[in-house]
């Protein structure tokens, strides 16, 4: 099957965007990336958002861009896995020469805009036993989860804390990271408590901005020139939603299902594998991840990310741009693990920034209470 | 089994759920201390209170009263309210509660953290926190 290329990738501004909304977010990301990819506003023909706060962001952002006619459209909402998810659909769409340029589009003031719409929970049934327990979410859900797994499996709070600590110390190489001080296990045990046992920094940061990444067929990304980093996997599926007391088993996510399948379309093992990008929501987040997309053995992620593994000069790079724990998270972080993905496989850094000689990478996404994962695979054609 | 209704209708300021279609036997069971649960013919336990049972399909799959008692499953501590109301009740625990039926809920742990590990016995008791509505809370057995 042909493979979309990632053509081009873009953030809003990051950090505090007062003066915007979610769709000015969305929309600057947008033709950033656009200009990224040397392609302009006139070539899209297809356009994909979630997240954003409207209830049709497809048409909301088609109608902004002026966009003539989009053959392609796209909003279905999981979380912070839709954009992993599009590109799925993008894949499909692009075979069947729906489309040629296709814009992934993401935008939110989540920290200076005004509160989330409630509506969805407040009709759901089983808001009459979440809510009425006054659970913080998502960190107190999240908290749950861990909790279990270290209860199944003897993971630590300190092994929690070492992802966060090797996040940080790509954040630190990063202009663009909120958080960018070098942090210890012991700084993240002293931070606040929020919903035990995450502390302030196993959480990640509040942010306001957008993201952003132009796919193409092969035929545009051979008109345009661009170095051709192809989609060669993407698979996604959901255990739950509305609450993790739904979750069947809170120490396995989704991620045990789409990685397998994502790496076998893309005829990849973990060993080719050169930079992870992995939504890390919470420090637990990425541990359990790791382990369910195999990167080593269920219940072994706590020894898996301490002494470095995943930091600079570690065996297994990930989130290279200091991750949601320490770069930006406007609430759904999954264009970002894209974003950065492609930026380790073109080369565009210099220094320990830059994963040496990177072809593959994995981006993977989760949505919702750990409610959905998507994984994507991404290749550097030579 | 019956658990024991506290009043706290004069306190509460968190969140009241609102009874409706498939949850109304639910809550209505909760104003007599009775915790219910979905038995589905097909021999399949549910909670939360839907329409259909998710393993046959049926519709209105009929409640049965638990025993009340189950063991918990997981819990954390919170140190930062989720919901207005809760901000002079912090620290407050909340936990998923495996029902000895087979359920699995979400519920506040009447209890203090250092009490609490996971797979302890625990009993329903009740808060009455409206006119329609007690929210079931447990507490180690």
């Amino acid at each position: 099957m042909a493979e979309p290329i990632l053509a081009g990738v873009a953030e809003s501004d990051l950090g505090e965007t007062p003066d915007r909304n979610w769709l000015d977010n969305a929309a600057v990301a947008t033709v950033r990336a656009l200009e990224d990819a040397g392609c302009s506003l006139d070539e899209v023909d297809g356009v994909a958002v979630a997240g954003g706060d409207d209830y049709m962001p497809a048409l909301v952002l088609s109608e902004y861009l002026d966009l003539d006619e989009p053959s392609f459209l796209e909003g279905t909402e999981i979380g912070g896995s839709s954009f992993e998810h599009f590109c799925g659909h993008v894949r499909d769409a692009m075979a069947r020469d729906e489309a040629d340029v296709v814009v992934v589009a993401y935008g939110s003031t989540s920290k200076t805009g005004p509160g989330r719409d409630q509506s969805l929970e407040e009709t759901h049934p089983i808001d009459g036993f979440v809510r009425p327990t006054g659970l913080f979410r998502p960190p107190g859900a999240y908290a749950m989860a861990a909790r279990r797994h270290m209860h199944e499996y003897g993971t630590t709070e300190e092994q929690l804390a070492e992802v966060a600590v090797a996040t940080r110390e790509w954040a630190a190489m990063n202009p663009k990271a909120a958080q960018r001080e070098p942090i210890t296990v012991d700084d993240v045990l002293e931070s606040r408590e929020i919903a035990e046992p995450f502390n302030l920094l196993d959480c990640c940061l509040v942010s306001d901005g957008g993201g952003a990444v132009v796919l193409v067929s092969e035929e545009k990304a051979a008109e345009l020139g661009v170095p051709e980093i192809a989609v060669a996997g993407v698979a996604s599926t959901s255990t739950h939603r509305q609450d993790v007391s739904e979750m069947p088993d809170m120490t396995t996510t989704g991620a045990a299902v789409t990685g397998p399948k994502a790496f076998d379309q893309a005829g990849i093992t973990h060993d080719d594998v050169d930079v992870a990008e992995i939504y890390d929501s919470f420090t637990y987040t990425a541990l359990v991840t790791l382990e369910d997309l195999g990167f080593c053995e269920k219940g072994e992620g706590g020894e898996f990310v301490s002494g470095g593994t995943t930091a600079p000069g570690g065996e297994l790079p990930m989130n290279t741009q200091g991750g949601g724990l320490s770069y930006c998270h406007p609430g759904h972080f999954g264009v970002f693990v894209l974003i950065e993905a492609a930026r380790q496989l073109r080369g565009d850094y210099e220094g320990d920034r830059q994963v040496d000689d990177a072809e593959v990478a994995v981006a993977h996404g989760t949505g919702g209470l750990l409610s959905s994962s998507s994984t994507v695979v991404l290749r550097r054609e030579s | 089994m019956t658990g024991r209704i506290e009043d706290r209708r004069e306190e509460w300021d968190g969140p009241v759920p609102v009874p409706t279609g498939a949850t109304a036997p639910f809550w209505a069971g909760t104003l007599e201390g009775e915790l219910r649960y979905q038995a589905c013919d097909c021999g399949h336990r549910q909670l939360y209170p839907r329409a259909v049972c998710t393993a046959c399909g049926a519709e209105d799959p009929p409640f049965e009263a638990s025993e009340g008692v189950g063991t918990i499953y997981t819990y954390t501590v919170c140190h930062v309210p989720g919901e207005p109301g809760f901000a002079e009740r912090t620290p407050y625990v909340v936990g998923a509660i495996d029902l000895a039926e087979g359920p699995r809920l979400l519920a506040l742990l009447d209890a203090e953290p250092d009490d609490l590990e996971i797979g302890a016995a625990v009993g329903v008791r009740f808060w009455q926190v409206s006119e329609d509505a007690a929210i079931p809370v447990f507490v180690p057995e």
